[in-house]
Protein backbone atom coordinates (compact mmCIF):
# COMPACT_ATOMS: atom_id res chain seq x y z
CA UNK A 1 0.00 0.00 0.00
CA UNK A 2 2.34 3.06 1.55
CA UNK A 3 5.65 3.09 0.11
CA UNK A 4 8.28 3.11 2.42
CA UNK A 5 9.04 6.93 1.91
CA UNK A 6 5.62 8.57 2.57
CA UNK A 7 4.54 9.70 5.73
CA UNK A 8 1.13 9.83 7.00
CA UNK A 9 -0.20 13.07 8.28
CA UNK A 10 -2.99 13.98 11.12
CA UNK A 11 -3.94 16.81 9.58
CA UNK A 12 -6.37 18.34 11.69
CA UNK A 13 -4.60 18.53 15.10
CA UNK A 14 -1.71 20.63 13.55
CA UNK A 15 -4.24 23.04 12.27
CA UNK A 16 -5.30 25.12 15.43
CA UNK A 17 -7.21 27.94 14.11
CA UNK A 18 -9.67 25.37 12.64
CA UNK A 19 -9.88 23.04 14.78
CA UNK A 20 -12.40 23.53 17.64
CA UNK A 21 -15.95 23.23 16.27
CA UNK A 22 -17.99 26.15 16.59
CA UNK A 23 -21.08 27.96 15.69
CA UNK A 24 -19.55 31.08 13.94
CA UNK A 25 -18.41 29.69 10.93
CA UNK A 26 -17.07 31.97 8.15
CA UNK A 27 -16.26 30.30 4.70
CA UNK A 28 -17.07 33.52 2.53
CA UNK A 29 -13.40 33.79 1.62
CA UNK A 30 -13.98 31.59 -1.69
CA UNK A 31 -10.77 31.83 -4.38
CA UNK A 32 -13.13 30.21 -6.97
CA UNK A 33 -15.09 31.67 -9.88
CA UNK A 34 -18.85 30.32 -10.35
CA UNK A 35 -19.42 28.76 -13.84
CA UNK A 36 -21.95 26.55 -12.77
CA UNK A 37 -24.17 29.99 -12.51
CA UNK A 38 -24.63 29.55 -16.34
CA UNK A 39 -25.79 26.06 -16.30
CA UNK A 40 -27.70 25.60 -12.82
CA UNK A 41 -30.56 25.88 -14.82
CA UNK A 42 -30.34 22.85 -16.95
CA UNK A 43 -29.49 20.78 -13.55
CA UNK A 44 -31.89 18.42 -12.01
CA UNK A 45 -34.05 18.93 -9.07
CA UNK A 46 -36.77 16.49 -10.06
CA UNK A 47 -35.06 14.06 -12.02
CA UNK A 48 -34.10 12.25 -8.99
CA UNK A 49 -34.63 8.99 -10.06
CA UNK A 50 -32.42 6.50 -8.36
CA UNK A 51 -29.83 8.39 -9.29
CA UNK A 52 -27.28 9.32 -6.16
CA UNK A 53 -24.30 11.03 -6.10
CA UNK A 54 -24.68 13.29 -9.55
CA UNK A 55 -20.91 14.76 -9.49
CA UNK A 56 -19.49 13.87 -12.60
CA UNK A 57 -16.53 11.79 -12.37
CA UNK A 58 -14.69 11.90 -15.04
CA UNK A 59 -14.07 16.02 -14.82
CA UNK A 60 -11.23 17.30 -12.89
CA UNK A 61 -11.87 20.52 -11.77
CA UNK A 62 -9.52 23.35 -9.60
CA UNK A 63 -12.10 23.37 -6.91
CA UNK A 64 -14.15 19.92 -6.62
CA UNK A 65 -17.51 22.31 -6.32
CA UNK A 66 -17.59 23.72 -9.49
CA UNK A 67 -17.13 20.36 -11.07
CA UNK A 68 -20.82 19.73 -11.16
CA UNK A 69 -20.91 22.40 -14.63
CA UNK A 70 -20.62 19.15 -16.28
CA UNK A 71 -23.42 16.64 -17.23
CA UNK A 72 -23.21 13.56 -14.89
CA UNK A 73 -21.15 10.45 -16.23
CA UNK A 74 -22.77 8.33 -13.89
CA UNK A 75 -26.39 8.95 -16.22
CA UNK A 76 -24.61 7.21 -18.98
CA UNK A 77 -23.60 3.69 -18.25
CA UNK A 78 -27.67 3.25 -17.50
CA UNK A 79 -29.43 3.98 -20.61
CA UNK A 80 -27.20 2.08 -22.57
CA UNK A 81 -27.32 -1.24 -20.43
CA UNK A 82 -30.77 -1.54 -21.76
CA UNK A 83 -30.45 -2.32 -25.62
CA UNK A 84 -27.81 -4.87 -24.63
CA UNK A 85 -29.35 -7.62 -24.06
CA UNK A 86 -30.97 -8.08 -27.11
CA UNK A 87 -28.14 -7.54 -29.56
CA UNK A 88 -26.05 -10.29 -30.86
CA UNK A 89 -22.65 -10.08 -29.64
CA UNK A 90 -20.64 -9.08 -32.43
CA UNK A 91 -22.55 -5.50 -31.94
CA UNK A 92 -22.24 -5.31 -27.90
CA UNK A 93 -18.92 -3.61 -28.63
CA UNK A 94 -20.61 -1.14 -30.01
CA UNK A 95 -22.93 -0.52 -27.59
CA UNK A 96 -21.08 -0.47 -24.57
CA UNK A 97 -18.82 2.46 -25.04
CA UNK A 98 -18.91 3.89 -21.54
CA UNK A 99 -18.31 1.17 -19.04
CA UNK A 100 -15.16 1.36 -19.72
CA UNK A 101 -13.60 2.72 -16.11
CA UNK A 102 -14.13 0.53 -13.17
CA UNK A 103 -17.15 1.34 -11.76
CA UNK A 104 -15.97 3.23 -8.48
CA UNK A 105 -18.28 3.42 -5.51
CA UNK A 106 -20.49 6.82 -6.16
CA UNK A 107 -19.63 9.04 -2.66
CA UNK A 108 -18.92 11.70 -1.84
CA UNK A 109 -18.42 13.88 1.33
CA UNK A 110 -17.66 17.43 2.32
CA UNK A 111 -14.97 18.12 4.46
CA UNK A 112 -13.59 21.32 6.06
CA UNK A 113 -10.22 22.21 5.30
CA UNK A 114 -8.72 25.60 6.68
CA UNK A 115 -11.92 27.05 7.56
CA UNK A 116 -13.69 26.14 4.23
CA UNK A 117 -15.51 23.77 3.24
CA UNK A 118 -14.81 21.30 -0.26
CA UNK A 119 -17.28 18.83 -1.74
CA UNK A 120 -15.06 15.98 -2.76
CA UNK A 121 -14.98 12.58 -4.75
CA UNK A 122 -12.14 10.01 -4.65
CA UNK A 123 -10.29 10.51 -7.52
CA UNK A 124 -10.22 13.60 -8.11
CA UNK A 125 -8.23 16.65 -6.58
CA UNK A 126 -9.14 20.45 -5.22
CA UNK A 127 -7.18 23.12 -4.27
CA UNK A 128 -6.76 23.93 -0.90
CA UNK A 129 -4.75 26.54 1.41
CA UNK A 130 -1.58 25.85 1.99
CA UNK A 131 -0.80 23.43 4.56
CA UNK A 132 2.15 23.56 6.23
CA UNK A 133 4.74 20.59 6.75
CA UNK A 134 3.00 18.62 4.56
CA UNK A 135 5.75 17.80 1.37
CA UNK A 136 4.42 16.26 -1.64
CA UNK A 137 3.47 12.76 -2.06
CA UNK A 138 2.34 12.68 1.66
CA UNK A 139 -0.39 11.14 2.59
CA UNK A 140 -3.02 13.18 4.59
CA UNK A 141 -5.89 11.81 7.03
CA UNK A 142 -8.60 14.50 6.64
CA UNK A 143 -10.88 14.34 10.21
CA UNK A 144 -13.55 16.98 9.69
CA UNK A 145 -16.25 15.08 7.53
CA UNK A 146 -19.19 17.01 7.55
CA UNK A 147 -21.41 14.96 5.61
CA UNK A 148 -21.20 11.80 3.65
CA UNK A 149 -23.46 10.83 0.71
CA UNK A 150 -23.58 7.46 -0.79
CA UNK A 151 -25.67 6.08 -3.59
CA UNK A 152 -28.69 4.94 -1.25
CA UNK A 153 -27.74 6.76 1.98
CA UNK A 154 -26.74 10.01 3.64
CA UNK A 155 -24.96 10.32 6.61
CA UNK A 156 -25.22 13.54 7.99
CA UNK A 157 -22.92 15.11 10.68
CA UNK A 158 -23.60 16.87 13.66
CA UNK A 159 -21.21 18.46 13.54
CA UNK A 160 -19.29 16.00 12.38
CA UNK A 161 -19.42 12.00 10.98
CA UNK A 162 -17.29 10.76 13.90
CA UNK A 163 -14.71 7.96 12.31
CA UNK A 164 -14.78 9.58 9.39
CA UNK A 165 -11.91 10.19 7.49
CA UNK A 166 -11.32 11.52 4.23
CA UNK A 167 -7.48 10.36 2.74
CA UNK A 168 -5.94 12.48 0.34
CA UNK A 169 -2.09 12.41 -1.03
CA UNK A 170 -0.48 15.58 -1.66
CA UNK A 171 0.48 16.63 -5.23
CA UNK A 172 1.66 19.76 -5.36
CA UNK A 173 2.18 22.86 -3.37
CA UNK A 174 2.15 25.71 -5.35
CA UNK A 175 0.63 29.11 -6.27
CA UNK A 176 -2.33 30.56 -7.39
CA UNK A 177 -2.55 32.83 -10.33
CA UNK A 178 -1.28 36.86 -9.25
CA UNK A 179 -3.92 39.11 -8.59
CA UNK A 180 -3.03 42.63 -8.94
CA UNK A 181 -3.60 45.01 -5.86
CA UNK A 182 -4.58 48.46 -7.65
CA UNK A 183 -4.91 51.24 -4.87
CA UNK A 184 -5.58 54.44 -5.99
CA UNK A 185 -6.69 57.97 -4.80
CA UNK A 186 -7.96 60.64 -6.93
CA UNK A 187 -6.42 64.09 -6.66
CA UNK A 188 -4.09 62.94 -4.23
CA UNK A 189 -0.89 61.26 -6.19
CA UNK A 190 -1.41 58.34 -4.08
CA UNK A 191 -1.10 54.95 -6.50
CA UNK A 192 0.00 51.58 -5.34
CA UNK A 193 0.34 48.47 -7.51
CA UNK A 194 0.97 45.38 -5.57
CA UNK A 195 1.19 42.02 -7.27
CA UNK A 196 -0.12 38.81 -5.28
CA UNK A 197 -0.07 35.12 -5.47
CA UNK A 198 -1.57 33.32 -2.59
CA UNK A 199 0.37 29.92 -1.75
CA UNK A 200 -2.28 27.12 -2.06
CA UNK A 201 -2.11 23.23 -1.91
CA UNK A 202 -3.40 20.35 -4.70
CA UNK A 203 -4.38 17.23 -2.92
CA UNK A 204 -5.47 14.29 -4.75
CA UNK A 205 -8.58 12.35 -2.60
CA UNK A 206 -8.08 8.96 -2.56
CA UNK A 207 -10.80 7.23 -0.18
CA UNK A 208 -13.68 8.15 2.25
CA UNK A 209 -13.57 5.71 4.84
CA UNK A 210 -14.92 4.85 8.62
CA UNK A 211 -18.79 6.39 7.80
CA UNK A 212 -20.86 3.03 8.53
CA UNK A 213 -21.11 3.21 11.70
CA UNK A 214 -22.90 6.32 11.53
CA UNK A 215 -26.49 6.47 11.78
CA UNK A 216 -27.26 7.21 8.07
CA UNK A 217 -30.51 8.81 6.66
CA UNK A 218 -31.57 6.16 4.17
CA UNK A 219 -33.33 5.76 0.49
CA UNK A 220 -36.27 3.66 0.52
CA UNK A 221 -36.99 3.68 -2.77
CA UNK B 1 3.43 50.10 -15.30
CA UNK B 2 5.02 50.89 -18.51
CA UNK B 3 2.74 50.89 -21.79
CA UNK B 4 3.04 47.57 -22.70
CA UNK B 5 1.74 46.08 -19.59
CA UNK B 6 -0.93 48.46 -20.12
CA UNK B 7 -2.38 47.70 -23.27
CA UNK B 8 -1.85 44.18 -22.36
CA UNK B 9 -4.52 44.93 -19.52
CA UNK B 10 -6.53 47.09 -21.73
CA UNK B 11 -7.40 44.82 -24.18
CA UNK B 12 -11.34 44.11 -25.34
CA UNK B 13 -12.00 47.70 -23.99
CA UNK B 14 -14.46 49.83 -26.13
CA UNK B 15 -13.02 52.55 -28.52
CA UNK B 16 -9.45 54.12 -28.01
CA UNK B 17 -9.15 53.37 -24.80
CA UNK B 18 -7.73 49.76 -26.19
CA UNK B 19 -5.36 51.75 -28.47
CA UNK B 20 -4.23 55.32 -26.93
CA UNK B 21 -2.10 54.89 -24.00
CA UNK B 22 -3.81 58.17 -22.25
CA UNK B 23 -7.30 56.96 -22.51
CA UNK B 24 -6.02 53.42 -22.22
CA UNK B 25 -3.92 54.21 -18.74
CA UNK B 26 -7.11 56.34 -17.39
CA UNK B 27 -8.93 53.27 -18.28
CA UNK B 28 -7.00 51.03 -16.93
CA UNK B 29 -6.18 52.04 -13.76
CA UNK B 30 -10.24 52.24 -13.45
CA UNK B 31 -10.51 48.77 -13.99
CA UNK B 32 -8.35 47.79 -11.56
CA UNK B 33 -10.06 49.64 -8.80
CA UNK B 34 -12.80 48.02 -9.78
CA UNK B 35 -11.46 44.78 -9.32
CA UNK B 36 -10.28 45.73 -6.30
CA UNK B 37 -13.49 46.54 -5.32
CA UNK B 38 -15.15 43.67 -6.61
CA UNK B 39 -13.00 41.12 -4.75
CA UNK B 40 -15.01 41.97 -1.61
CA UNK B 41 -18.52 42.12 -3.33
CA UNK B 42 -18.18 38.84 -4.99
CA UNK B 43 -18.05 37.29 -1.45
CA UNK B 44 -20.99 38.79 -0.60
CA UNK B 45 -22.62 38.20 -4.40
CA UNK B 46 -22.11 34.76 -3.85
CA UNK B 47 -23.51 33.97 -0.48
CA UNK B 48 -26.61 35.93 -1.54
CA UNK B 49 -26.87 33.55 -4.38
CA UNK B 50 -26.19 30.50 -2.50
CA UNK B 51 -29.20 31.82 0.41
CA UNK B 52 -31.72 32.11 -2.81
CA UNK B 53 -30.74 28.94 -4.40
CA UNK B 54 -31.36 26.97 -0.71
CA UNK B 55 -34.39 29.41 -0.33
CA UNK B 56 -35.47 27.72 -3.83
CA UNK B 57 -34.50 23.94 -2.93
CA UNK B 58 -36.32 24.51 0.35
CA UNK B 59 -39.52 25.72 -0.47
CA UNK B 60 -39.78 23.00 -2.83
CA UNK B 61 -40.73 20.76 0.32
CA UNK B 62 -42.41 23.36 2.15
CA UNK B 63 -39.76 25.14 4.20
CA UNK B 64 -38.40 28.86 3.69
CA UNK B 65 -34.83 29.46 4.00
CA UNK B 66 -35.18 30.99 7.97
CA UNK B 67 -36.55 28.58 9.32
CA UNK B 68 -34.63 25.88 7.34
CA UNK B 69 -31.17 27.57 8.47
CA UNK B 70 -32.83 27.86 12.18
CA UNK B 71 -33.32 23.92 12.19
CA UNK B 72 -29.60 23.13 11.06
CA UNK B 73 -28.40 25.66 13.62
CA UNK B 74 -30.28 23.39 16.13
CA UNK B 75 -29.16 20.51 15.30
CA UNK B 76 -25.62 21.59 15.33
CA UNK B 77 -25.12 20.69 11.23
CA UNK B 78 -22.17 23.34 10.18
CA UNK B 79 -22.75 23.11 6.54
CA UNK B 80 -22.14 26.22 4.76
CA UNK B 81 -24.32 27.72 2.37
CA UNK B 82 -22.11 27.23 -0.70
CA UNK B 83 -22.01 23.47 0.51
CA UNK B 84 -26.24 23.64 1.01
CA UNK B 85 -26.46 25.40 -2.27
CA UNK B 86 -24.49 22.93 -4.31
CA UNK B 87 -26.75 19.91 -2.43
CA UNK B 88 -29.60 21.56 -3.52
CA UNK B 89 -29.01 21.11 -7.23
CA UNK B 90 -27.28 18.13 -7.16
CA UNK B 91 -28.31 15.90 -4.32
CA UNK B 92 -31.84 15.89 -4.03
CA UNK B 93 -31.88 13.07 -1.97
CA UNK B 94 -29.90 14.21 1.07
CA UNK B 95 -31.04 17.78 0.60
CA UNK B 96 -34.63 16.37 0.99
CA UNK B 97 -32.92 14.57 4.47
CA UNK B 98 -31.63 17.77 5.47
CA UNK B 99 -34.88 19.51 5.33
CA UNK B 100 -36.96 16.88 7.21
CA UNK B 101 -34.17 17.11 9.94
CA UNK B 102 -34.57 20.65 9.72
CA UNK B 103 -38.17 20.90 9.92
CA UNK B 104 -38.43 18.43 12.96
CA UNK B 105 -36.01 20.18 14.69
CA UNK B 106 -37.76 23.39 14.64
CA UNK B 107 -41.67 23.06 13.12
CA UNK B 108 -42.18 26.57 12.33
CA UNK B 109 -44.02 26.16 8.90
CA UNK B 110 -47.46 24.83 9.77
CA UNK B 111 -48.84 27.65 7.73
CA UNK B 112 -46.82 27.94 4.43
CA UNK B 113 -48.79 27.58 1.63
CA UNK B 114 -46.69 26.28 -1.58
CA UNK B 115 -46.48 29.03 -4.19
CA UNK B 116 -49.47 28.05 -6.99
CA UNK B 117 -48.51 26.46 -9.65
CA UNK B 118 -48.40 28.41 -12.89
CA UNK B 119 -50.01 26.57 -15.74
CA UNK B 120 -47.37 26.29 -18.78
CA UNK B 121 -48.57 26.44 -22.44
CA UNK B 122 -49.78 22.99 -22.08
CA UNK B 123 -52.86 23.83 -21.06
CA UNK B 124 -53.81 25.40 -24.55
CA UNK B 125 -52.95 22.17 -26.42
Amino acid sequence: MAASATATISLCSSFATHCKISQNLQTLATHFSFPSLSSSSSHKLSSCSLRRPTFPLLIKSSESDSAVVVEAEFQAPEPEAGPDDSEPAALQVVETPSSEAPKREQLFGVVMIGGRQYIVIPGRFIYTQRLKGANVNDKIVLNKVLLVGTKTSTYIGKPVVTNAAVHAVVEEQGLNDKVVVFKYKKKKNYRRNIGHRQPNTRIRITAITGYQDYPAVTLES
Amino acid sequence: MNKGKIFKLAKGFRGRAKNCIRIARERVEKALQYSYRDRRTKKRDMRSLWIQRINAGTRIHGVNYGNFMHGLMKENIQLNRKVLSELSMHEPHSFKSLVDISRSAFPGNKNVVPAPQKKGLQILV
